[in-house]
């Protein structure tokens, strides 16, 4: 209920009958909005007074539009168009580029020592030095979660073989 | 910056991923691939990258003259232009020192005694395999084999792409420059096997090789008479597996990492220990110089079509210079020699016994082997005094004191992959192309933590870097 029935600006229908013009200056090639033109005005005729029924144009046929329910049949939904060469190539690129982040990061997490190693034979500079004690805390921290234990256990395994005398020398 | 190292996999990890993102545009693509190319190089020399875009300055300009003369007498200057021009660089960075000692020498046996200008000078780094590349593009390009490259870039890029630059494969102009036309593609094919290759190479250099360099071959090369016969065999047998490990798993690594920039190479190696001759060895060795070789000296030389002589003196030929490209060297001039020999005497037999009425194949391999190996003493030899130090050591029976189980096993097993099935890495990379990249990224990071777990610290320059 209005508690302030005679105040001007509360419109006395729940929906204001009119928009009032818009303060804002129309922008270029704007079209007038439909709902402000005249609606009483008719829209001009197309009646052709000489014109046998017969002759006028019919209807288009409607166009076939499959229910995709029943196009869908048994799938879940309707397969993708095949991808064209360049899609294969984009996906087989993909592809290596993941093999190669994902074998990068295997080797960050399991060979970290070889960073070490590395950086240890390089000329001190400002960027080995940065690299050296990086490596060496990364290795430290991978140590202690016991990544480095696979690559020396290759290692010991491999030493016993490469060390291994004749039997009786 | 060689293959097997850390900083090679960092500088790689950059070209893929640069190189794959500037896959829409060919040209930009090549340029940085370019650039990259030349950083590589200036690894060793930067000096030397002047050298290397002269080099392709040269022949690409060759390359244009040719294409716009019509007249044959100057497209024959032109060609013969190039060719020397190549051979000047090639001879007098890697043979002006050689020839102005033997010079010397020739004079002062005479008693015309002589101060001869000796520069020291330093081998530029695959040297001997952007020239070879530059004469088969201006000779291509003569032929009517190869259009000429649309571009100087293509040229600069033909000669100058890392993975071939510093020892090959020998890789022509007819096998590049049409890749270079479009942006390349990377299929799941060429990626798996690129991994493989690179594994498989990464293991054959710095565990096979390596061990063997280190252990065996180096001390036993160093100081023949120390040795016994069993040592000494053992040594040269190591020697025969180290240097196909050493330079076929370069080969190798370099077909795989241009396979996953989208390039692919042709193969250099074919199982070379199991020919049955030396006219087979030469099918399967270093295929890349091998054809060079016959299509650039032996064909011009007049091939085999003046007669049996003729044939035999031209293979002879192809092969003493054959030798000399390895470097300047008596030892490998008799390399060559030895070579050029044996194939002399397989068709002299064979125009004699008849085509295919040879020895079995069995006892053709034996033989062919040995053969190539007493050819690996003179290649692996820096004199002929300390060669044949080794070739009468093979007669001194004592125990063998270098030889260790693991040092046989190597050798037993780099003969054994003579072996294998012909196209395995090719049979394994299309059985393992379904798997999820999760999977492949675990495949090869587990194979790439195998070889770095055993590898001896440090990696030895590659043996053919120094040709």
């Amino acid at each position: 209920m209005n508690d302030r029935p005679d105040d001007p600006e509360i419109p006395l229908e729940p929906f204001p009958m009119a928009i009032p013009a818009s303060p804002f200056p129309p922008l270029e090639g704007e079209v007038a909005e439909p709902y402000l033109e005249d609606p009483a005005a008719d829209p001009p005729s197309d009646w052709i007074e000489a014109a046998d029924a017969h002759d006028l144009p019919t209807a288009p046929e409607p166009e076939l539009v499959s229910n995709p329910l029943v196009a869908l049949g048994r799938f879940a939904f309707p397969p993708g168009s095949p991808p064209d060469e360049e899609g294969v190539a984009a996906r087989d690129r993909r592809w290596t580029s993941r093999i190669i982040v994902v074998a990068t990061v295997f080797l960050l997490i399991f060979n970290a020592v070889s960073i070490q190693n590395w950086s240890r034979q390089q000329a001190p500079g400002w960027v080995t030095t940065t690299v050296r004690r990086l490596a060496d805390v990364w290795a430290e921290q991978i140590a202690q979660l016991g990544a480095d234990q696979p690559r020396q256990a290759l290692r010991d395994g491999y030493e016993a073989s490469r060390d291994a005398e004749w039997a009786g020398s | 910056m060689l293959f097997p190292t850390l900083a090679f996999g960092v500088f790689f990890l950059f070209v893929y991923f640069t190189a794959w993102s500037l896959d829409r545009e060919n040209g930009r693509r090549k340029l940085f691939l370019l650039l990259a190319s030349w950083f590589f190089y200036a690894q060793w020399d930067w000096r030397f990258v002047g050298l290397l875009i002269a080099s392709a300055i040269l022949n690409w300009g060759v390359a244009v003259l040719i294409d716009r003369s019509d007249a044959q007498g100057r497209r024959k200057w032109l060609v013969g232009l190039g060719v020397a021009c190549n051979l000047l660089i090639l001879g007098f960075f890697k043979y002006y020192g050689f020839f102005v000692e033997q010079a010397g020498d020739l004079l002062t046996r005479f008693g015309w005694e002589r101060d001869l200008p000796l520069l020291q000078i330093v081998l530029p780094v695959g040297i001997s395999f952007f020239t070879f590349q530059g004469i088969s593009y201006v000779v291509d390009v003569h032929r009517g084999k190869t259009p000429v490259a649309k571009s100087l870039l293509d040229v600069m890029l033909l000669m100058s792409f890392f993975p071939h630059l510093v020892a090959g494969p020998i890789v022509r102009a007819s096998d590049l420059l049409p890749q270079f036309d479009r942006a390349p593609r990377l299929t799941r094919e060429m990626a798996t096997h690129g991994l493989l290759l690179i594994c498989w190479g990464l293991f054959k250099k710095t565990v096979i090789a390596s061990e063997l360099s280190t252990r065996l071959v180096d001390p036993v090369f160093f100081d023949p008479s120390s040795y016994g016969a069993l040592d000494l065999l053992a040594a040269v047998y190591g020697y025969a597996v180290q240097i196909y490990c050493d330079f076929s798993a370069y080969s190798d690594m370099a077909i795989g990492i241009a396979a996953l920039l989208g390039y692919s190479f042709p193969r250099n190696f074919d199982q070379p220990y199991r020919a049955s001759s030396m006219q087979d060895f030469w099918r399967r060795w270093h295929i890349s110089l091998s054809s060079w070789l016959r299509d650039y000296l032996y064909v011009p030389l007049g091939g085999g079509k003046k007669g049996l002589i003729r044939s035999c003196l031209n293979v002879f030929i192809t092969m003493l210079l054959g030798g000399l490209w390895h470097g300047a060297a008596w030892t490998f001039v008799a390399w060559g020699a030895l070579h050029g020999g044996v194939q002399v005497v397989e068709r002299l037999g064979r125009s004699v016994i008849g085509e295919g009425k040879g020895p079995p194949a069995w006892l053709g391999v034996l033989v062919t082997f040995h053969i190539v190996c007493l050819g690996w003493i003179l290649f692996r030899a820096e004199t002929f005094p300390m060669a044949m130090e080794v070739l009468n050591g093979l007669g001194r029976f004592e125990a063998a004191t270098l030889v260790t189980p693991f040092l046989l096993t190597l050798i037993v097993g780099g003969l054994a992959m003579h072996w294998l099935p012909p196209r395995a890495i090719e049979g394994i990379s299309t059985w393992l192309k379904p798997a999820p990249s999760l999977t492949m990224g675990l495949l090869v990071g587990a194979a790439i933590l195998l070889v770095e777990a055993v590898r001896p610290d440090g990696v030895a320059p590659f043996i053919y870097f120094q040709f």
